[in-house]
């Protein structure tokens, strides 16, 4: 574990602010209307540098998912703003979108994350192939033998392990080298050997060749991996912290929560 | 669980709408067809019973004889009608002439004889007459007619014009009066022309002392039998008597063999292919819905339902959904029937509907089967959904990628090899290889649709990998999609398959008889010109044409053939009669025995087969009988192998001409001298023709041409069958998209995520729609192409000729309609794919 916190340890604070690889403005987001409506996300403001770990962690109902959607270009804002690098998604239409969540983001999710019908491999290269662009081979070889699949890539997803599922859904999602990789709790349904590997790769990712990763986390210890921890409570970011331990993590959750 | 039923149902409204659309397209179809044939037997009953209204009983000869599509009659002497009118009982005898009259319209074209009579009658001014005259008078002396109104109208005639009517020989005639049935109904396509009775008996029996019936008017309280009886012991034994009900009955047993049976019988047809076609889609769509059910059928088996229970529960839904949908069948069936008949009256073949009104058989048929056929659909699915274990209810539900079972494949194997072995081996085995061949088609189609699971993972990859090549991402979607489960994709392509298998069936039939037709005349006829009337119904061609003809300079040759209605030794084999020196010119009947050209008067020509047949031998002699009542005796005078074209008994026409008051030729063909030119002889034949009401004139390659025609026109219909297959075929693939895509609601969502493109969704969607369509349609081209080889292959067996030519462009176009089917059959549920929201579908809960 001590490893891994110094791995975060490489950029330590106090150092100069990283440009922002998306930046949040005043997003508001209101689903439904009149009485039963229910903001889910209360005019936050945030910045997600680029080549850190970001997680976002929350009490359930926070917020959290819906501000990785409209980061994600998956949502829209009910009002407030999210640009990506230099585009401001809410003035993308669908076709556009799609585009930016081809080419600019990648994605993991709790489950569910593979094509069944596809292969390992197929499911890998699945957003280039979306594209009609072949992947660099050269880097796919790369990223099949970091997160370690190499003699499954031609297994269909029912024949995987819940672990190498998510291990194939990192591998997709750092393949097409985006610009942001969102991480909806990718380790919510892995037992915690699997789950701490997803998270190695992860923040070797983002160690070794600067990724940007957004992860929503209900866990400290996942949450620990991260360069710092974003805290969202009633749709509202109240804290933030960098560098975090589980304990910090904890500690401020309690805070929260209270 | 009754409201368990009714909530699934009230859910999936959708899918159940679906399920039943299937269900009620062959109800109505059946309903439709029940109701036209029912309302066309009463109302042509009705037709009948006013037709002989003025008939209480007729008195005719017992002798007939079928000849080509006719019944000849003995005709009658005329003074058995002062004989029966002096009987006790007998309010009036009624002289009845009746024949072949085909008259010309103001265009110059003749009226009629695709298939109902032409009748030439005589008009009797009696009372109960059922026709009335509506315009002009009854006609009096040669040259002056009567005609029904439809004629008229048809003919665009009116009293006072003159024209021609064919008795074949044409003849001038002033139209003097319009007549039509008291009701004002008419029989679609039916001609009538009256003349006076003289005149009748003259044109159409060739006698001035024939009838060829005596009707009987009963004096007042007499009835029908009881006048029948009266007379009755006066009549000669070669006398019967009927009464109005028989001729009705007979008239009505006539046209069911004729004319009703077939119509009913092609839409039963119709009406079957759909239904059969619906099971398929039903099936389908409730063993889809079975499968996407499993956890909840299992959380129910847990929470204590009983196996009986589950069964039930799928049962109770296949029976409204079957009784709801037949129900509705039954209401579009009224008023497909109603448009039918519109496009038939439209068609100028409208038959009098007694109103289309629906009878409570009809409509407990219609229920019935609309029930019967969901609840057969549903049985496999229900038993599969009670065969769920409650322990289902823990698993996560994994794609079902089994579609073979070894049973499955060893059966399907078994019985397609065992089809396949009676379509190729129908000539070695047994007597009747028609029926072997038929019966070896059925079990390719059932060994088929067998076989389609087992079959359905390869073909689909195999149809899909060009589309993959060329669509790229999508393209290996929509192939995995299509492969990913092989029963989905048997089940729904089966009902494809199902329909253009029969369009294929029918399409390669025609055009093998076509070519074989083709073979058969370039084998079997020298001749250069065919003269032949156009419809084959109508009058026939006056036998002083083709002596016309034998005149015009260049003609080396004019044969000419015709029923010959005898018995010969007691058989009726339905001779033609011909004049074999000319017909030696112009066909090739490959003579074995004896010489054609000098055969001459007496001498009768035989096939091989029939002469080992009847262990007949050159030289032999026969005895012919007439309906004059007399007989003659023809000797064996050729004996020949070819009897394709003409059949294999001919007589010479000098017999046949001595017992006949009304020579007709059946068709006349002309050779021309070498030298001549065709252009010239032709045009100098043509106006020999003309004078004789114009029909046909042809050279071969026309006249086949035009064969052709008539076998094109029933394709038109069997091209109906396809359409009403293919739209049942495509709500089936449509449902079976939806259904699919609700299952993959999550994995549609991921897609979109990670960057697939709402038209690239629809695209995904469409091409595997039409990978579903093309196994179905390539599987039912093939069913139908290779049962159609295997029938002809029998038919040349059997009958001696028969070329397999398979219909090219119809498979190419058949294939080509089914890719635009499986595209239009995704659109609705590609744009539901398409609209999907991305957030539901990815939503964990
Ligand atoms: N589609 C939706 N319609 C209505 N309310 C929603 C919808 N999605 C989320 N919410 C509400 O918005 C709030 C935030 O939800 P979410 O972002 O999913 O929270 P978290 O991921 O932190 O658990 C919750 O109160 C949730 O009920
Ligand atoms: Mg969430």
């Amino acid at each position: 574990m001590d490893t891994h916190h110094s791995a975060a340890l490489l950029d330590p604070p106090g150092a100069p602010t990283r440009p922002a690889a998306a930046r949040v403005r005043g997003a508001v987001k209101r689903y439904g209307r009149g009485d039963t409506a229910v903001t889910a996300l209360d005019h936050v403001d945030l910045d997600i540098p680029a080549g850190r770990f970001t997680a976002v962690m929350g009490p359930s109902g926070s917020g959290k998912s819906t501000l990785m959607h409209c980061l994600a270009g998956l949502d829209t804002l009910t009002a407030g703003q999210v640009v990506l690098g230099d585009v401001d998604l809410g003035s993308l239409n669908d076709r556009d979108l799609t585009r930016v969540r081809r080419e600019r983001i990648g994605f993991v999710f709790q489950s569910f994350n593979l094509v069944p019908t596809l292969t390992a491999r197929e499911n890998i290269v699945l957003p280039s192939s979306l594209a009609g662009r072949k992947p660099d081979a050269d880097w796919f070889d790369q990223v099949v033998a970091t997160v370690g699949l190499g003699d499954r890539l031609r297994h269909r997803p029912a024949e995987l392990s819940g672990g190498q599922q998510q291990r194939v859904a990192v591998a997709r999602a750092l393949v097409s080298r985006p610009e942001v990789v969102f991480a909806d709790e990718p380790t919510g349904n892995l037992d915690s050997r699997s789950g701490t590997e997803i998270l190695e790769f992860m923040a070797a990712a983002v160690r070794d060749i600067g990724q940007t990763i957004v992860m929503v986390t209900h866990d400290p210890a996942a949450a620990a991996y991260a360069d710092s921890v974003v805290f969202l409570a009633d749709g509202r970011i109240v804290d933030a912290i960098d560098d975090p331990t589980a304990d910090t993590v904890l500690d401020r959750m309690k805070r929260i929560g209270d | 669980m009754r409201s368990l039923v009714l909530h699934n149902m009230w859910a999936h409204k959708r899918r159940a709408l679906a399920a039943g659309v299937a269900v009620v397209i062959g109800i109505a179809f059946l309903t439709a067809t029940l109701l036209l044939g029912n309302a066309m037997t009463r109302g042509i009953d009705d037709l009948f019973s006013e037709g002989y209204s003025g008939t209480d009983v007729e008195v005719r000869s017992t002798d007939v004889i079928a000849s080509g599509e006719r019944d000849i009659a003995a005709t009658i002497d005329e003074s058995l009608v002062a004989e029966l009118a002096a009987i006790d009982g007998v309010a009036a005898a009624i002289p009845v002439v009746e024949g072949t009259a085909q008259i010309v319209g103001a265009d110059g074209e003749p009226i009629g004889g695709n298939g109902p009579p032409t009748i030439g009658t005589n008009w009797v001014g009696m009372d109960r007459n059922p026709y009335v005259l509506l315009d002009g008078r009854p006609p009096v002396g040669a040259g002056e007619v009567v005609i029904d109104s439809g004629t008229a109208d048809a003919g665009d005639l009116r009293v006072g014009d003159r024209t021609t009517v064919r008795v074949p020989a044409p003849i001038d005639v002033t139209v003097v009066g319009v007549a039509e049935l008291r009701s004002g109904e008419q029989m679609g396509g039916v001609t009538f022309t009256w003349f006076d009775t003289d005149t009748a008996q003259d044109l159409l029996l060739g006698d001035a002392d024939a009838l060829y019936a005596v009707d009987l008017q009963a004096e007042p309280g007499v009835g029908d039998e009881e006048l029948r009886a009266a007379i009755e012991s006066s009549l000669p034994s070669d006398l019967e008597a009927l009464t109005r009900q028989e001729l009705i009955d007979e008239e009505m047993a006539a046209i069911e063999a004729d004319f009703l049976g077939f119509f009913t019988t092609f839409l039963l047809a119709f009406a079957g292919v759909a239904l059969l076609v619906a099971t398929f889609s039903i099936h389908n769509t409730f063993a889809i819905v079975v499968a996407q059910r499993t956890r909840e059928t299992a959380l129910l088996r847990a929470l204590g339902a009983s196996r009986g229970q589950v069964l039930a529960g799928v049962g109770a839904e296949a029976l409204v959904i079957g009784a709801v949908a037949a129900t509705v069948g039954l209401g579009a069936g009224v008023g497909l029937a109603i448009g039918l008949n519109a496009i038939l009256t439209a068609l100028g073949a409208g038959v009098p509907t007694a109103g289309l009104g629906m009878t409570i058989g009809v409509a407990v048929l219609a229920l019935a089967v609309g029930v019967v056929v969901t609840l057969v659909a549903a049985i496999a699915p229900a038993l599969r959904a009670s065969k769920v274990a409650p322990i289902a209810a823990l698993r996560e539900s994994a794609i079902d990628e089994s579609g073979s079972s070894t049973v499955r494949a060893a059966l399907g194997t078994a019985v397609t090899a065992a089809g396949i072995a009676g379509l190729v081996f129908s000539t070695d085995i047994g007597s009747s290889p028609l029926q072997i061949a038929a019966l070896g088609g059925l079990a390719v189609f059932v060994g088929l649709i067998l076989l389609g699971p087992v079959v359905a993972r390869v073909a689909a990859a195999v149809i899909g990998t060009p589309i993959a090549a060329v669509r790229g991402q999508n393209g290996v979607l929509a192939r995995r999609n299509a492969m990913r489960n092989p029963k989905r994709t048997s089940g729904t392509a089966s009902a494809l398959m199902i329909g253009t298998a029969v369009v294929a069936l029918f399409a390669s039939l025609g055009t093998s008889i076509k070519a074989s037709l083709g073979d058969l005349v370039d084998e079997s006829f020298g001749g250069d010109l065919v003269i032949s009337p156009e419809g084959f119904s109508g009058a026939g061609l006056s036998p002083a044409m083709a002596a016309d003809i034998a005149e015009v300079p260049g003609v080396d040759a004019v044969a000419r053939l015709s029923f010959a209605a005898m018995l010969v030794d007691g058989r009726n084999d339905e001779p033609l009669a011909t004049d074999f020196e000319q017909l030696a010119a112009v066909a090739e009947l490959d003579v074995i025995e004896g010489d054609l050209a000098s055969i001459g008067d007496g001498g009768f020509a035989i096939g091989r087969d029939y002469a080992d047949d009847h262990g007949l031998a050159l030289g032999d002699e026969l005895t012919a009988e007439f309906l004059d009542g007399s007989t003659e005796t023809l000797t064996v005078g050729a004996i020949f192998v070819n009897d394709d074209l003409m059949g294999d008994n001919l007589v010479d026409d000098a017999v046949w001409e001595r017992h006949t008051s009304t020579p007709e030729d059946l068709i006349v063909m002309v050779d021309i001298d070498d030298g001549a030119s065709l252009t010239d002889v032709r045009a100098e034949v043509q106006t020999v023709v003309d004078r004789y009401g114009s029909p046909s004139l042809q050279d071969s390659d026309e006249y086949l041409e035009a064969q052709g025609e008539q076998i094109d026109q029933m394709l038109g219909l069997v091209y109906g069958l396809l359409a009403l297959a293919v739209v049942i075929a495509l709500v089936g693939i449509a449902n079976t998209l939806s259904l699919s895509i609700h299952e993959r609601t999550r994995e549609i969502g991921l897609l979109r995520a990670v960057g697939q493109t709402r038209s690239a969704v629809r695209s995904t969607v469409r091409w595997e729609s039409v990978i579903i369509a093309v196994f179905g349609t390539v599987g039912g081209l093939a069913l139908g192409t290779t049962i159609c080889w295997g029938l002809i292959r029998a038919i040349a067996a059997t009958e001696g000729f028969g070329t397999f030519a398979p219909s090219t462009t119809t498979l190419v176009v058949v294939l080509a309609v089914a890719i635009v089917a499986g595209v239009v059959a995704a659109l609705r549920p590609a744009a539901r794919a398409a609209r999907l929201d991305v957030l539901d579908a990815i939503s964990t809960d």
